[in-house]
């Protein structure tokens, strides 16, 4: 049985914003050495979310779109959680002209740049989170969850077994470029007892 | 007289983190800003000998307060302290007039290198 989890205080809030800020700041510094552009960088959103309200979310952020979606599963200090890599379908192009892929865009050379732009961001944000807590995260390995889809039919497969957790929403995109993409940290309802913990004492 | 540092940010833990970064026995008068547009208004009041400046933020960002130092030559050696550590960035702020960057987390090894580097806190 889990108890539902109280909303955060607002110096929890700013705290995990500033901690995402950070890691956010060194994934984009990887992406823009990788593709020697400037990337901008938004305040990421925290939020204590619903499930339902997270397919909302992310539907309404991709709405007419067509995305291609890479997840990948991070643990470590009784830490866990899941982090999802959202493409929007029209980014490939620039992608790979940025990339200096050379050869045909197909289904099979735009899941290499999704692997590979994920395992850069992805990668990044969570050892820059783990690093200011003192975790050390162990990452599974990257699967794809769609290429091409509807956030609808994306969104069907999971199997939305919590309630409420801890959400954060970053937000890519590369500038004077048409390249865009959400990276959505997702933590299990009992890691963020544990993480409010880590929290409250860096702000103690 | 003490030096007045002036640290702008608007994290509180960020401000915080920084505010403990501060070498202990540098006696200096410590003020705060949340946003840039506080901090530019708190320079132009003598609040700001060396400011410790974050680049993200509401109302004015940190780019902008360097460019309201330098459009009035306000009286002040700014030290940016940023999350945003592409090489863009780092480019960007030294050539609107900073005097150095540090890359967040700041700790105080980091701000005590910084500080004895360019002569701000002797003995540092």
């Amino acid at each position: 049985m889990t108890t539902s989890l109280a909303s955060l205080s607002e110096d929890q809030r700013d705290c995990y914003q500033e901690l995402t800020n950070v890691a956010k700041g060194q994934a984009a510094d990887r992406l823009a050495r990788l593709l020697n552009a400037y990337v901008i960088l938004p305040i990421p959103k925290i939020s204590m979310i619903e499930n339902s309200d997270l397919n909302m979310a992310i539907q309404g952020a991709h709405a007419d779109s067509r995305v291609s979606a890479v997840c990948q599963g991070f643990i470590g200090s009784g830490i866990a959680g899941e982090a999802m890599l959202l493409f929007n379908d029209t980014s490939f192009a620039s992608l790979a002209s940025l990339m200096k892929y050379k050869g045909p865009l197909n289904k099979q050379s735009e899941l290499e740049l999704l692997m590979d732009t994920a395992s850069v961001l992805i990668g990044a944000c969570i050892h820059g989170i783990g690093e200011q807590l003192e975790i050390n995260f162990n990452q599974g390995h990257p699967v794809v969850l769609g290429q091409h889809c509807d956030v609808e039919e994306l969104l069907k497969q999971g199997q939305n077994s919590w309630n409420k957790t801890l959400a954060i929403e970053i937000h890519y995109t590369i500038e004077h470029v048409n390249i865009e993409c959400e990276l959505l940290l997702l933590f299990t309802e009992n890691s963020v007892r544990t993480l409010n913990k880590k929290i409250d004492y860096l702000l103690d | 007289m003490n030096l007045n540092v002036l640290i702008c940010d608007d994290s509180s833990f960020a401000r915080k983190q920084m505010a403990r970064a501060l070498p202990p026995e540098w006696s200096v008068d410590v003020h705060f800003a949340s946003d840039g547009v506080e901090g530019v208004e708190a320079i132009r009041g003598g609040k700001g000998d060396v400011v410790f400046l974050d680049l993200t933020m509401p109302n004015l960002d940190g780019y902008g307060v360097l460019e309201a130092i330098r459009k009035d030559d306000l009286p002040a050696m700014v030290i940016v302290v940023s999350g945003d550590i592409q090489p863009d960035a780092q480019e960007r702020v030294k050539s609107l007039g900073a005097m150095a960057f540090i890359k967040k987390p700041i700790d105080a090894d980091k701000a005590r290198t910084v500080l004895s580097k360019y002569g701000i806190m002797t003995g540092a």
